[in-house]
């Protein structure tokens, strides 16, 4: 405990070398944070993206780079909603940035009635019927300043709003839903879908389906959750795979950063771990006490790269473009992994300085001074 | 406790093709005030420091009371509680207080909070400074923090006290009170002082001095018995 507390006397001693060792120990923390809360907001929006709500299942195309360039043929749901075990199949057609002065709006094309879009609760009008009729989401509305009655663009074609909506998952109350026929027109692809989703009956267990289905389509991809989808989503996968990168590269960079701003410390004071050899302390005494400073400097730069990777996780979505489909999502889990980074690299860093300090020769440095 | 008994033998000490040190050896017997007197670059430091296992002789032994010095693998130990060092530069640690760089060797020994506050108190009072605990080195003048490192010297309790220069960068009248203290010290517990100092007229206030030149012991004063006659002239 004296010994802690003689640190951060030492720490306290030198602010000037203090801050800029947490600073480096923070930005590296901050970026591991704010990649970690986007990617594990890309991966649960990818999840409600792929499930779509209420759906047990969702079929995409395998290999897609992301859900909206999926193609599956539309004839799969007749076929699907025979299969026993399956209670309901629908298809949707995914339209991203098709909406002027949002593109964030994700558009669905979808038939009138449908297990999905059957748990619609509508605040103001009804679902669509005709061919030229939209219905929007409540936040959607809220965003364009829309009502009932007001018109819809979709990449040229005009839609008369009939009825706002809530659904309670996120993309779909910052979309909008529009005629499957429109929609296959607006995407050229007629007798196509971008994802089927699938409600299963209640006493089917989704493994049992879902290998009978890759069975039967091998070309299909059968997502059952969050974990699932960001796999199959290139753009979520890159996130995460981007995130544990930056992580390396924080632990590789901040360790040799910390190495060398503790290895500096140590020389510039060689005579105080002289010193303290000649007092009494052992070489491992010593050493302990340059890992300490070590890892509380960087323990101190990790709380404040969570602060500031929690701010700049939000920056971050709005600055790729991406506010309106990824919400940060910051878990404990994510500042967990980030604050054990940051202690490892006061570790990895404290290393090699704590032996450099640990075998100064009292005599050498002493006689020096 | 007790001042240790010294016993240097044929103890020599080079550094590459230079000799530092050139078959010494002297008795020094517990209790005793010694004077080590020599030019700058005589070897009296560096002596000083074989002594105290901050460095390991060439060839020769060491021994302090039992303990075979050159032999000692993990000196800290030694260093803790067996010898005490004040150097010419008092050496304190400039983030600690006074009554923290008092404890440092507690600290490395292990002995609880409470007993370091005591045993730091009552050494910084017995130094003169039992009223200022809190006082960091920068707030202290030269001899105040020369009392401080007598005091840390002390605290683990050693049977011998090496004094490398502890006068050197002192005005004359701070020089007297830490000589006076160094004196008291060895009356009081009986430790056994070993001095080294350039100042010639450090020998009327010690009971024996030793000379050194070029590494070599060249004599010693006239009450001296137990000096080995080795390298004396």
């Amino acid at each position: 405990m004296t010994s802690l507390l003689q640190t951060l006397s030492s720490i306290r001693h030198r602010p000037g070398r203090t801050f800029l060792t947490a600073l480096g120990t923070a930005l590296g923390i901050a970026t591991i944070v704010a990649l970690l809360a986007v990617g594990a907001g890309a991966q649960r929006s990818a999840g409600q993206f792929f499930h779509l709500g209420a759906s047990d299942l969702g079929l995409f195309q395998k290999d897609a780079a992301d859900p909206t360039t999926s193609v599956l043929p539309q004839s799969m749901i007749k076929q699907l909603r025979k299969t026993p075990g399956i209670q309901a199949a629908t298809g949707f057609v995914l339209l991203v940035s098709d909406v002027p002065h949002n593109p964030g709006v994700v558009v669905f094309g979808s038939t009138p009635s449908n297990f999905e879009v059957n748990r619609m609760v509508f605040s103001a009008g009804h679902m669509f019927s005709g061919t030229h009729e939209a219905v929007i989401g409540n936040e959607t509305a809220k965003q364009l300043h829309l009502g009932v009655g007001d018109r819809l663009h979709v990449k040229g074609h005009k839609l008369k709003i009939v009825g706002i909506y809530h659904l309670g998952v996120e993309f779909q109350d910052t979309g909008a839903f529009i005629p499957l026929r429109v929609a296959q027109s607006i995407a050229g692809r007629q007798g196509e879908v971008t994802t089927i989703p699938i409600e299963l009956s209640v006493k089917t267990r989704p493994s049992t389906i879902k290998r009978l289905l890759a069975k039967r389509y091998p070309g299909i991809a059968i997502i059952a959750d969050g974990e699932e989808s960001i796999r199959l989503g290139a753009n979520g996968d890159l996130v995460s795979k981007a995130a544990l990168v930056i992580a390396v590269l924080a632990l590789v960079i901040g360790g040799i950063g910390v190495m060398n701003t503790e290895l500096m410390a140590v020389i510039e004071r060689r005579s105080e771990f002289a010193i303290l050899s000649a007092v009494g302390w052992s070489g491992r005494q010593i050493a302990w006490r340059v890992m300490i400073e070590g890892i509380v400097t960087t323990f101190l730069g990790a709380i404040i790269g969570l602060l500031l990777g929690v701010i700049g996780a939000h920056y971050l979505v709005q600055i790729l473009g991406a506010s309106e489909f990824v919400t940060p999502h910051i878990t404990a889990w994510a500042l967990g992994r980030a604050l054990l980074i940051g202690v490892l690299i006061g570790v990895l860093g404290g290393l090699y300085p704590a032996w450099r300090a640990a075998h100064v020769s009292p005599a050498r440095v002493l006689a020096q001074h | 406790m007790p001042g240790a008994r010294v016993v240097v033998e044929h103890v020599s000490r080079r550094y590459g093709e230079a000799l530092v040190l050139d078959d010494v050896g002297f008795v020094v017997e517990p209790g005793e005030l010694v004077a080590l007197s020599g030019r700058s670059g005589s070897g009296k430091t560096t002596l000083l420091q074989l002594i105290g296992s901050l460095d390991k002789p060439t060839s020769g032994t060491i021994r302090v009371d039992d303990i075979e010095v050159e032999k000692l693998h993990n000196p800290a130990h030694y260093r803790r509680e067996v010898v005490g060092f004040v150097f010419q530069l008092h050496h304190l640690l400039p983030s600690l207080s006074a009554q923290q760089n008092v404890e440092l060797p507690l600290v490395a020994g292990g002995i609880g909070h409470a007993e370091r506050t005591r045993r730091s108190h009552e050494l910084l009072d017995e130094v003169g400074l039992g009223d200022r605990p809190k006082a960091l080195p920068s707030d202290l003048s030269g001899g105040e923090r020369q009392r401080v490192a007598i005091a840390r010297a002390l605290a683990g309790q050693p049977r011998l006290i090496l004094a490398d220069e502890p006068t050197g960068s002192l005005d004359s009248t701070s020089a007297r009170n830490i000589w006076e203290l160094l004196n008291s010290v060895r009356q009081t517990r009986g430790t056994t002082v070993i001095v080294a100092s350039h100042d010639p007229s450090l020998a009327e206030h010690s009971d024996r001095a030793l000379q050194i030149a070029d590494g070599r012991l060249i004599s010693a004063s006239e009450d001296d018995e137990s000096t080995p006659a080795r390298n004396v002239a």
